[in-house]
């Protein structure tokens, strides 16, 4: 049981419970004990050996018990006076002791970050099987609201032309803000956030996206390097149109923090 | 629309097998199946390139948005069941994606078991294991954070490791080593820079350990 006492190499406990089995075999006398005894052996003889592979480890062998009060000490252990037994030294841990060891861990691995669904646009018939995926992955997925637009459940019934309703709704408004003093340049910033709500913000962001892409908006940086936005005076919204600056795409991240 | 169903698949953190991508995704197309995977693996790997992914994907006119943009590979992990996972191909310290406190919280006890199974000479008993698991408040079956990853059947976090019976054991025991999604994430010399941190040593410390470590680069 003490498995990782018997292998420290300071610990005569290996040799000790050898000699309390020598004695006790003196007094055997029926076959189940004898059978007992040979199972001792066989676990005695197996930590004699891992014993003996930890002096071969050259240098210093890995002492686990420092190991695991290091992780303790990591892990903002408040160490109390009185100790419960010895095996465990006492102290309490506080709760985020393990989020402590785990953002440290996080540095040390290359793993790909959990993907939160947030908006997509189907095509109009998706296939079944992935549709039901991705409603257990909904599902599951409860503490990402603070990410998920509120209107998200709407969505599911008609991506599409909830998406389509919003966007000629948004583009609307920012032609009437445009026409309205069109040669005060309109901050991207303060057309897209709404103070009141993240993900209202996420969504506004969203759907500006699909003016860009179809060429209905434009953005642009003004002489502070802000972007500013604004529509597009030309009405063609062909692919040949696209010049070589068209092409560009670009990628915002926005987190809570920031917005707030 | 693979790459959406990668995304999808892959927050489970279990690998993805080409099965599924076949009767899910791919379905028809069964012939450029090689290829259209190795499209996708492409996909994911080019946003890292920096030309994002606010906008759209011909010809599906798929838009999604990513909290944060990253680059990803998708490894074949097991040749013969032909699963994949998806990695960040990201170096290690520079990737800082957000993460939530659960999973942080199964993160640092996966580091500690690897550490503990690498520097134990690469496998362990699973009754040392819990032994040493007990002086960090540890214990399985018990339901406070972070709980018991370690039993069958797989959880996200035993896919990390590679457990086999120890034949001729009553009552069973178990071996715990490294799988291979923990190869393919991080490496004996990171989790040795891990342990050297929490110890306030050098790595150089542990010759032997060090040695291993250094030589499989």
């Amino acid at each position: 049981e003490n498995h990782e006492e018997m292998l420290s190499s300071k610990s005569n406990r290996l040799t000790e419970a050898l000699e309390e089995a020598n004695k006790l075999f003196e007094k055997v006398c029926r076959a189940r004990e004898a059978a007992l005894d040979a199972q001792f052996l066989v676990l005695a003889s197996n930590l004699g050996k891992e014993k003996a592979n930890e002096l071969h480890s050259e240098m210093t062998s890995f002492d686990s018990s420092a190991f695991a009060e290091d992780l303790l000490t990591l892990m903002g252990i408040n160490r109390t006076e009185v100790e419960e037994n010895d095996s465990e030294p006492g102290g309490f841990l506080p709760c985020d002791a393990w989020q402590k060891v785990g953002e440290e861990a996080l540095k040390y691995f290359r793993r790909a970050p959990t993907f939160h669904y947030m908006l997509g646009s189907f095509k109009s018939d998706p296939p079944v099987a992935k549709q039901r995926i991705e409603r257990q992955k909904k599902a599951s997925r409860g503490e990402a609201k603070q990410i998920m637009p509120a209107q998200l459940k709407k969505m599911e019934e008609s991506h599409e032309e909830a998406t389509e309703k919003e966007v000629e709704r948004i583009l609307g408004i920012l032609q009437t803000l445009f026409e309205s003093d069109p040669d005060t340049p309109i901050s991207f910033f303060d057309f897209v956030i709404d103070p009141n709500s993240f993900s209202r913000t996420v969504e506004n962001m969203f759907h500006v996206s699909f003016l860009i892409r179809d060429g209905l908006a434009e953005i642009r940086l003004d002489d502070d390097k802000l972007p500013i936005i604004e529509p597009t005076k030309f009405r063609n919204v062909g692919e040949d149109n696209r010049g070589p600056g068209a092409r560009k795409q670009v990628v915002m991240s926005l987190t809570q923090q920031e917005w707030k | 629309e693979l790459v959406q169903f990668l995304l999808v698949k892959d927050q489970k953190k279990i690998p993805i097998k080409r099965a599924d991508m076949l009767k899910n995704v791919i379905r028809e197309y069964r012939d450029a199946c090689m290829e259209i995977i190795s499209q996708a693996g492409r996909i994911l790997q080019e946003v890292w390139r920096g030309r994002g992914l606010l906008g759209w994907w011909p010809p599906q006119g798929l838009t999604l948005l990513l909290p944060q943009t990253f680059g990803l590979q998708l490894v074949e992990i097991d040749p013969k069941l032909h699963s994949y996972i998806l990695v960040s191909s990201l170096p290690c310290a520079k990737a800082n994606h957000p993460c939530r406190a659960k999973e942080k919280e199964k993160m640092g006890l996966l580091i500690v078991i690897l550490s503990f199974i690498f520097m134990k000479g690469n496998a362990v008993k699973d009754s040392t294991l819990w032994e040493f698991l007990r002086w960090l408040r540890v214990y399985p079956g018990a339901g406070h954070p972070p709980g018991d990853p370690l039993k069958p059947p797989p959880t996200p976090l035993s896919r990390y490791l590679k457990i086999t019976p120890v034949p001729l054991m009553d009552p069973p025991q178990f071996s715990y080593q490294w799988g291979p999604r923990a190869a393919q994430e991080t490496s004996k010399e990171e989790i040795l820079n891990f342990v050297a941190k929490v110890q306030g040593k050098s790595p150089k410390f542990w010759t032997s350990q060090h040695n291993e470590a250094t030589a499989s680069q």
